[in-house]
């Protein structure tokens, strides 16, 4: 037995499951329908090869740039959005009511509770004649409010916003955890030096908070891409695309049109996004990540 | 110990923030049960009522009793506790494993294996899910738990990257003593830092239960034996080609949304019990 | 040979053996369906095939429709599909070409046929093959609401109605009491979904493909009901445009009265009667026949539910009498819920379909339409260029639905959907 062995033999022990794991569950599948993208494969139907074509059309036709426009739009408004909200909850949770199981029960509903479900009160609340937000504007006077889920501009910020509702339970609960490894004698000596509670925040917690938070992002990055159901329940995309995005779109041609080869394209281009943003995360990690 | 804020002005302004969001988070959830309290014809009546009608009935819990008596539902539930729990505990056992060697113990090409991992967590699973099906026909696990299981208890990218993220934030100093004492690296991961890391494990075992607790697509392609339906599965027996019943199907989300809130509430006590407890038992 | 089967043909293999020699005398017969509700009310019918087949045991599975599809799917892509399968009219062309839908034309004699309806049994006929068979069918119809008709003091609905009768009656019926612009009760309701839209179409002897179904290339007769059916929104006011009713699911609108005509499918029976209850009177009638038709170009717009045998099937004969069993003499009218039409005539046309004591009065309206010459519309992809289910916001019915809501052009949005349905038809 070499040294390096006996050196390296631990990490590769301790990985050995997660390996087995990644290779056969993860990316076989994965390598197979990347090999799909190259494919004109109705699922139901023979596949036949047809080279770079799914990629061609994707990158020529005028819905792809408007899908992956909503995309974007999408992640700007969920991702700031959820990650300051979720951080605020946690911080308040963690500091102010630490025995209050009652709140934080409450904040993680959104998160357990059905989409589905869910989806429907939601609706209700953005209608346009019935709704809750309507009529409670009309109270106040305002009697132009507009058609929420049937307007092109509102649309996909309403569905951002029942998708932040949605999660922020989900990152409330790993910021949490992350909180508890802060050793509270770094607020008893802000205490001392009489910092008040917002700088506290912003000196202390969000600093050493920065590899949970870094975590959060880089989750909340991922799911603002697969947002699906909630779309699906209060627009379907609409109107006419304006919230489809293109996990809504990889749907779509997924499990609608069942075209699987052009939906696995769809994804390999989302994922190549995906992966340069990370990799820009990972760079700025660097700078602002307490290591 | 003592974090509370200062100040009553403060104290009111969070109290008043937290109470309007819970409500805003509790609403939806109540309409659910008030829907699930509804005759199929008082569901969809504009303006909305708030009343829900079949508890002036004499069958005040008609949806709850289709759901319960007309499907199996036990067996449904007992599944689905089943699968949530085994791929959840092998998840945070797998993870635990992982995110610990990516943190704290050395290899060359950890980080890479590490980037691999988390790439294939922006893979959507629309597009891998047929293959994926087509693996497990392979292996001749149709119609068993183990496609639903095997997966998630051997790889769990948020899991892995949230515990490696943990790990490194622990002190390195207790694992320096331990290994001058002779400690073997197990021997440190298990008795002193795995339990240093109850607050992650916990919160990566919630996440895990829930997810798998509400998975449906992979069931559905899974599962054919009404014997091994999960709860989601069994809730599709409500809806036709043309209309789902709502009434039935929103008691069906009640019933199946308790046992997540149960197990969150049980587990959060001891998220927060975490790392505060202060000294290190090894 | 296919990629899948490239890869695991060793496994196949192994797991093909593996059964064949586990095969018992006893035989099963799997079949899946798309609806669960009418599943329960098959039982019956599935328990009796079962007494006069000893040793047969069907296994019977269902699911809603957009679970059904991926599953099925994904069966066929591993060739494991059941002996028996619900095909639509939508995916018959799609999966008849792809080979998965075993041959049934020479297992029916003509005699048998003749007890179905002919334009139901034609949409399971692809090419030279009949491949699936109709068990029931479905077309959309005008819903009205009769308590507002007498209390406007307008004729009912009539088989020779006109499109200008039509709008006088819309306009008739609109009522602003109030007088704040924005009517309690409106004429009409629709949005650019395909089962609002076509039944004009077709009825004006429209068509929105080209002969071979392959490209969009809608007639100039498409176009006209195109255009009267905007004017019914943006010029007359005699329906809502649909961002006004956002919120309230879209069969709801009728059943709530906030509109005095519709059409829609007759499946829309089964939630009229919930949501209405007794609250008023309504009945069906047919879509007026537009001015540019004629009698040879009229078309009704139907299409039929149908049961088809997968190409692996180790046991098509008794597949076939499974089919036979379930679509004919084996059924009764109860199994038919709401608005689905049987395709076994004697069925259809029985008093107990009829059901005389509900609502509609005037139900046997839909079997006339099963007499006409019809038009399905369905093409390859046409749930892409259509907007379909998932994909409602796109395509088709996503443009319409812009020149509804005022924010485009009729022309442009032809353009449009023209110019995208041809770009997913030559993908």
């Amino acid at each position: 037995m070499t040294p390096a062995w006996r050196r390296y033999a631990p990490a590769l022990i301790f990985l050995l499951p997660a390996l087995v794991g990644l290779a056969v569950f993860r990316l076989v599948p994965i390598l197979w329908s990347f090999v799909l993208s190259f494919y004109d494969w109705q699922i139901f139907d023979q596949p036949s090869f047809t080279g770079l074509d799914n990629y061609i059309h994707i990158l020529t036709s005028p819905v792809s740039g408007q899908v992956l426009r909503n995309t974007a739009v999408f992640a700007l408004i969920y991702v700031p959005g959820s990650i300051a909200l979720s951080l605020v909850l946690a911080s308040v949770l963690n500091n102010a009511l630490r025995s209050s199981a009652f709140f934080r029960s409450a904040l993680f509903l959104p998160y357990i509770t059905s989409t589905v479900a869910v989806t429907l009160a939601w609706k209700w609340i953005f209608s346009t004649r019935f709704g809750l937000l309507n009529n409670a504007l009309a109270a106040l006077g305002i009697d132009a409010a507009p058609a929420w889920l049937a307007d092109p501009t509102y649309a996909l910020p309403a569905v951002a916003i029942v998708s932040i509702w949605k999660d922020v339970g989900f990152y409330m609960i790993l910021l949490l955890a992350g909180l508890q490894t802060i050793d509270p004698t770094y607020y008893e000596a802000a205490r001392i030096d009489g910092a008040r509670v917002v700088r506290r925040f912003f000196r202390i917690t969000v600093p050493l908070l920065s590899r949970s938070l870094f975590f959060v992002l880089i989750i909340a990055m991922v799911r603002s891409t697969q947002t699906f159901e909630i779309t699906y329940a209060l627009t379907e995309g609409g109107p006419n695309r304006s919230s489809t995005t293109l996990a809504y779109f990889i749907y779509e041609n997924a499990f609608i049109h069942f075209q699987m080869g052009y939906a696995a394209a769809l994804a390999y281009i989302l994922c190549f996004l995906l992966g340069l943003l990370t990799l820009v995360n990972f760079y700025f990690r660097r700078r602002w990540v307490h290591e | 110990m003592n974090r509370r804020v200062s100040g009553p002005g403060a104290l009111l302004a969070l109290y008043g923030f937290l109470v309007v969001y819970a409500a805003l988070s509790l609403m939806p959830f109540a309409w659910m049960l008030i829907t699930s309290f509804k005759e199929q014809a008082a569901l969809f009546q504009l303006p909305p009522s708030f009343r829900p009608s079949l508890l002036f009935t004499d069958t005040p819990m008609a949806n709850y009793s289709v759901i319960w008596n007309e499907r199996n539902f036990v067996t449904f539930f007992r599944n689905s506790a089943f699968v949530s729990f085994m791929a959840a505990i092998g998840q945070v056992f797998t993870c635990a494993l992982a995110g610990y060697a990516f943190a704290r113990l050395p290899l060359p090409g950890k980080n890479v294996i590490f980037a691999i991992i988390l790439a294939t967590a922006f893979v959507p699973t629309e597009v891998t899910i047929i293959p994926e099906f087509l693996l497990m026909r392979g292996f001749g696990w149709l119609d068993t738990f183990l496609p639903l299981i095997v997966p998630s208890f051997l790889v769990g990218a948020f899991g892995t990257f949230m515990l490696r993220e943990y790990f490194a934030s622990l002190p390195h100093d207790y694992a320096e003593a331990a290994r001058m004492d002779g400690a073997r690296e197990f021997r440190i991961f298990w008795r002193i830092y795995l339990p240093l890391a109850q607050p992650a494990l916990i919160s990566v075992f919630v996440i895990a239960f829930i997810n798998n607790w509400d998975e449906l697509l992979r069931p559905l392609l899974y599962l054919t034996s009404p014997d091994l339906y999960t709860v989601p599965l069994g809730l599709l027996s409500f809806v036709s080609q043309y209309e789902a019943a709502w009434g039935q199907l929103m008691a069906g989300s009640v019933i199946s949304t308790l046992p997540l809130i149960i197990i969150y509430v049980l587990t959060q006590r001891y998220v927060l019990a975490g790392f505060s407890g202060g000294g290190v038992k090894g | 040979m296919t990629l899948t089967q490239h890869i695991w043909l060793p496994l196949v293999a192994a797991t093909a053996l593996a059964t064949s020699m586990a095969a018992a005398q006893d035989t099963t017969l799997s079949y899946m369906m798309w609806d669960p509700e009418q599943l329960e009310a098959e039982r019956a019918a599935i328990a009796e095939f079962e007494a006069s087949n000893p040793g047969v045991t069907v296994e019977a599975l269902a699911m809603p429709p957009e679970d059904y599809w991926p599953r099925l799917s994904a069966l066929a892509a591993a060739g494991d599909l059941p002996d028996v399968f619900a095909m639509s009219s939508g995916f018959v062309q799609s999966w008849a070409e792809a080979g998965n839908l075993a041959d049934l034309t020479g297992l029916i004699t003509d005699e048998q046929l003749a007890q179905y309806y002919d334009s139901a049994a034609s949409v399971g006929v692809i090419g030279d093959a009949r491949v699936a068979f109709p068990q029931n069918w479905v077309a959309p119809v005008m819903y009205y609401n009769i308590d507002m008709f007498d209390a406007a003091g307008v004729e009912h609905p009539q088989a020779d109605w006109t499109w200008d009768d039509f709008l006088a009656a819309a306009q008739a019926l609109t009522v602003d009491e109030d007088e704040d612009g924005t009517p309690e009760q409106y004429g009409m309701w629709l949005y650019g979904r395909y089962s609002h839209i076509e039944p004009w179409i077709f009825r004006n002897g429209g068509r929105l493909l080209n002969d071979d179904m392959t490209a969009l290339d809608p007639s100039p007769e498409a176009v006209n009901a195109l255009e009267f059916l905007t004017s019914l929104v943006n010029e007359h006011g005699v329906a809502p445009a649909p961002a006004e009713m956002e919120g309230i699911r879209q069969q709801d609108v009728f059943p709530l009265g906030m509109a005095a005509m519709w059409v829609d499918g007759s499946w829309n029976i089964a939630n009229v009667r919930d949501i209405a209850g007794d609250s008023f009177q309504w009945g069906i009638a047919q879509v007026p026949v537009g001015p540019d038709a004629t009698e040879e170009t009229a078309r009704a717009y139907a299409w039929a539910d149908m049961l088809a045998i997968a190409t692996n099937s180790e046991q098509p004969d008794l597949a076939w009498d499974f089919i036979q069993h379930m679509v004919g003499e084996g059924r009764t009218a109860s199994d038919f819920l709401g608005g689905k039409i049987p395709a076994f005539q004697a069925i259809a046309e029985s008093e107990a379909w009829l059901e005389a004591d509900m609502q509609p009065a005037n139900k046997g309206l839909l079997l006339e339409i099963g007499t006409q010459p019809v038009e399905t519309g369905f093409s390859r992809d046409w749930s892409a260029w259509r907007g379909y289910a998932a994909s409602g916001s796109g395509g088709m019915n996503g443009e319409l639905d812009e020149v509804f809501n005022g924010r485009s052009e009729l022309d442009e949005a032809i353009e449009n959907f023209v110019a995208y349905g041809n770009d997913v038809l030559t993908r």
